[in-house]
């Protein structure tokens, strides 16, 4: 951990409105805070909660500035995975380590016949293009196994996470913020633990 | 709770009563007004500044100060400035267009001054991300002869905010705090002042000759005279920084409070070793003290978001000391005067910085705007496809589009307004045509139909038909013009995330009465008058078509709940109904015309996606062949 200490860590959460991009920024952000590191984040406001682009960017190592460029990133996570190419394609350049999810969302205008859709198999052959450190967490069997309504895929991600030795989240203070601060119920409480306790048998390392 | 300095790379000192969070540039400015223990808050939501006036409900709900959404911004600002006039400390929370509403009664209050503190606080959106346009709001500084002040990060925020309130007592003078989506949005520690006590609005109104006066040319002078005095206070001057002083180097970057951080991460990026003058004064400008700085340097660079307001404004000065320098903006640096800079925007920029500037055809080089669309697969016809933004799966406002899309032709005219409901005109559901300001449909609808011999109809949400869109009515009702107006009640501002509006009731919001929308619109000498509920399309088809052959004004109200607020009292609404493969016959009613997107197509059939849909049952009603048979409903 040591190694990474001053070097801020520049992490691009992307996804789509309603997957808990932000809420999965407030989880690493404030957990990193906790344990005294100098962090901050931005959030994308718009028309996210409606199925729109959301981005969020997290600094750790860094005080004020979450803004940084695509070509300076360090670390993507993708909740969806054509919005995951958008994004990586502007930071080829940085050959970033990216995690992203095999969810996959018909886009209406590709639906209506409006506009090609690529092939599920031909985004993940782009995506290992532009970067050799790719970890692919499957969301669809996660969401499978959660037999509730609400899939918290964000905090399922958050507790992959903490496998990542250069993030310096230890699993057990992210665990403690999770059940600390997520969730307005029991059941929610219960779902969210269920989901941290899964997450990680659900990731696979591209070889 | 450790915190580190970002500057000096230690742990915060954090004295008794204070301590350090992570707040968001929003939340910052809430608690600089409970530094400032400000008695009295108004607002009028709009996204990028809800959270503020979110979090000051909260407060005032919690009994800690006052707190009202009020009807529009400009009755938002008159509250606060009687406020501030009776000595009570008083804020505006607003987003850059809210301004333009309560311009009005702003300019006028100028004159008088304030006895209280008062701080009007304005969130611009460069970018539109939620915005109807782009809108730089320093520039009401000269305009209304008020200072502004432009924070960077959420801790000056919080400062800015408190020494607003001091300012302006000191000066007798409304403060502006302009935020921008980036610093409003940004989150990043802050050293604060826990403040618990309940905060005051009691205060003391004396008349005086000045508020009743006709000739107020008198009072235009000493505003002047007051701004000459401003921008010579020492605190002033403190908001403008030169950074990295030491740096040795004939160049110099000047920029503002909002994009400040930005700036310095991309000098950095580039192992520039240049100074950065940083303005958060905006207006009034100190022009001794800016010559001061420019006079050790020889190549001026102006990075801006939005307008070039420094760039004109130092220009003049620059001409006026004839000062020798060589100056470096938009133009030359390929910095555009449109949308958010963020720092990929900047590349080009720094590249021609980090040049030799004498080297005249560099900064001579257009470069064309980079495209929205990322070409992938090494094809240059194979585009990631867009993401469009979309009504919610089970918005009620789809029934009532689905309603007015069967009872209009398609070369009907529909100006619609702002809210979520904008949304209509996104293909596939594609309803409505215009699109302008606050409460513009309907005033609009009657200009078209003066000038048009078509059908007119205006689409406009509850929020928005308070806001602005009564007197429009009033005009329409005086002089019988003929249009239709759709109000789509949802009974709160669902675009800003679920603020009470007057039509909300006691589940949404217990302090307030609740106002009759149809008992208004009756009110107003409206003749035909109906109120439907969403999901009764056919019949609401019906009812549309005759509102539409009523001569002169008629109104027909869409109620129907919000499913985001739905969510927020109960995670399971019900299970989502089923399409019998019998009687479906795949004509694409529901699919393409009532478009939602949990109805999809799958094997060539038409299915329910279970695990989005909200089971709101509109689409049951939309079915021509009754395929779409309903399960279980639950009752929020």
């Amino acid at each position: 951990m040591s190694d990474y200490e001053n070097k801020p860590i520049n992490i691009a959460i992307i996804g789509l409105g309603g997957q808990g991009v932000i809420t999965l920024a407030k989880l690493i952000a404030n957990t990193s805070f906790m344990l005294g590191k100098k962090v901050c984040y931005n959030e994308m406001h718009g028309l996210s909660q409606r199925g729109g682009s959301v981005q969020s960017f997290i600094r750790i190592n860094e005080a004020d500035n979450p803004l940084f460029a695509a070509t300076d990133v360090d670390f993507i996570i993708g909740l969806e995975k054509l919005e995951t190419l958008r994004y990586l394609y502007l930071a080829r350049e940085a050959k970033p380590k990216v995690l992203v999810s095999n969810r996959y969302d018909i886009r209406t205008t590709v639906d209506l016949g409006l506009e090609m859709f690529p092939e599920s198999d031909d985004i993940d052959q782009e995506i290992l293009k532009y970067s050799s450190d790719v970890y692919i967490f499957d969301a669809l069997g996660f969401e499978n196994s959660v037999k509730f309504k609400l899939k918290p895929v964000n905090v399922a991600v958050f507790s992959i996470l903490t496998t990542f030795p250069e993030l310096g989240i230890p699993s057990g203070k992210a665990e403690d913020f999770v059940t600390e601060y997520l969730g307005r119920n029991l059941i929610l409480k219960q779902i969210n633990k269920k989901a941290f306790k899964e997450g990680p048998k659900w990731l696979k390392k591209v070889e | 709770m450790k915190a580190v300095d970002s500057k000096t790379d230690k742990d915060v000192v954090v004295g008794e009563g204070e301590e350090v969070q992570l707040l968001m540039g929003n939340r910052a400015v809430v608690q600089g007004l409970l530094e400032a223990k400000v008695g009295l808050t108004t607002a009028y939501p709009g996204t990028p500044s809800t959270e503020i006036q979110m979090q000051l409900y909260k407060l005032h709900k919690k009994g800690q100060l006052y707190f009202e959404f009020s009807v529009n911004e400009k009755v938002a600002l008159e509250i606060a400035g009687a406020a501030a006039l009776s000595g009570v400390r008083s804020a505006v929370i607003m987003k850059h267009v809210g301004l333009n509403v309560a311009s009005d009664p702003l300019m006028a209050l100028a004159y008088f001054g304030v006895q209280g503190g008062m701080v009007v606080v304005v969130v611009d959106d460069p970018g539109c991300l939620s915005s109807q346009n782009e809108q730089d709001s320093r520039f009401w500084g000269k305009f209304s002869h008020l200072p502004i002040l432009e924070p960077s990060t959420s801790q000056e925020v919080k400062d800015t905010i408190v020494k607003a309130f001091e300012l302006s007592e000191k000066y007798n003078t409304i403060f502006l705090v302009r935020l921008t989506n980036a610093t409003s949005l940004n989150t990043s520690a802050v050293k604060m002042k826990v403040v618990e006590e309940k905060l005051t609005k009691d205060g003391d109104f004396f008349k005086d000759i000045r508020y009743a006066l006709p000739a107020r040319y008198v009072l235009h002078k000493g505003l002047h005279a007051n701004l000459d005095q401003i921008k010579e206070d020492e605190d002033i001057k403190a908001f403008n920084v030169l950074k990295f002083e030491d740096s040795i180097s004939d160049k110099l970057i000047i920029t503002h409070g909002a994009i400040y951080s930005i700036v310095e991460y991309m000098r950095n990026l580039n192992k520039l070793d240049i100074p950065i003058l940083k303005i958060n004064a905006i207006y009034p400008l100190n022009e001794k003290q800016i010559v001061e700085i420019l006079k050790k340097y020889k190549y001026i660079y102006f990075v801006e978001e939005l307008e070039s307001y420094l760039e004109s404004n130092i220009l003049s000065i620059i001409g006026k000391y004839n000062l020798n320098v060589k100056v470096f903006g938009k133009e030359e640096l390929a910095v555009p005067e449109e949308n958010r800079i963020l720092p990929d925007v900047l590349t080009e920029a720094f590249k021609r910085i980090a040049t030799d500037p004498t080297n005249e055809e560099v900064f001579k080089v257009k470069i064309p705007a980079p495209s929205a669309y990322a070409h992938v697969f090494g094809r240059e016809d194979q585009l990631i496809p867009r993401t469009l933004p979309r009504l919610c799966d089970g918005c009620c406002h789809r029934g009532a589009f689905y309603t007015i899309k069967r009872a209009t032709k398609k070369t009907d005219i529909i100006p619609s307004d702002i809210g979520c409901y904008a949304l209509g005109q996104v293909y596939p559901v594609d309803v409505g045509d215009f699109w302008l300001c606050m409460g513009a449909s309907i005033g609009t609808a009657i200009g078209f139909s003066l000038t048009n011999d078509k059908p007119v109809v205006a689409i406009i949400g509850d929020g928005t038909f308070f806001h602005a869109g009564i007197p429009p009515l009033i005009d329409a009702v005086l002089y019988n013009h003929n249009i239709t107006v759709a109000i789509l009640n949802n009974s709160l501002t669902a675009m800003t995330g679920g603020q009470p509006t007057p039509s909300s009731d006691e589940k949404i919001a217990k302090e307030q009465k609740q106002l009759d929308i149809e008992k208004v619109v009756r009110g107003i000498g409206v003749e035909w008058v109906k109120s439907v509920r969403v999901e009764d399309v056919t019949e609401n088809t019906k009812l549309f078509r005759e509102a539409m052959a009523h001569e002169g004004p008629s109104v027909m109200i869409f109620n129907g709940e919000c499913i985001v607020e739905l969510y927020k009292h109960s995670l399971d609404l019900g299970e989502a109904p089923y399409v019998d493969e019998e009687l479906c016959n795949m004509c694409g009613t529901c699919f393409i015309e009532f478009s939602c997107p949990s109805i999809i197509k799958k094997d060539g059939k038409i299915a329910i996606r279970e695990d989005t849909c909200t089971a709101c049952n509109i689409c049951v009603g939309v079915c021509p062949q009754a395929a779409i048979i309903p399960r279980k409903k639950k009752k929020v």
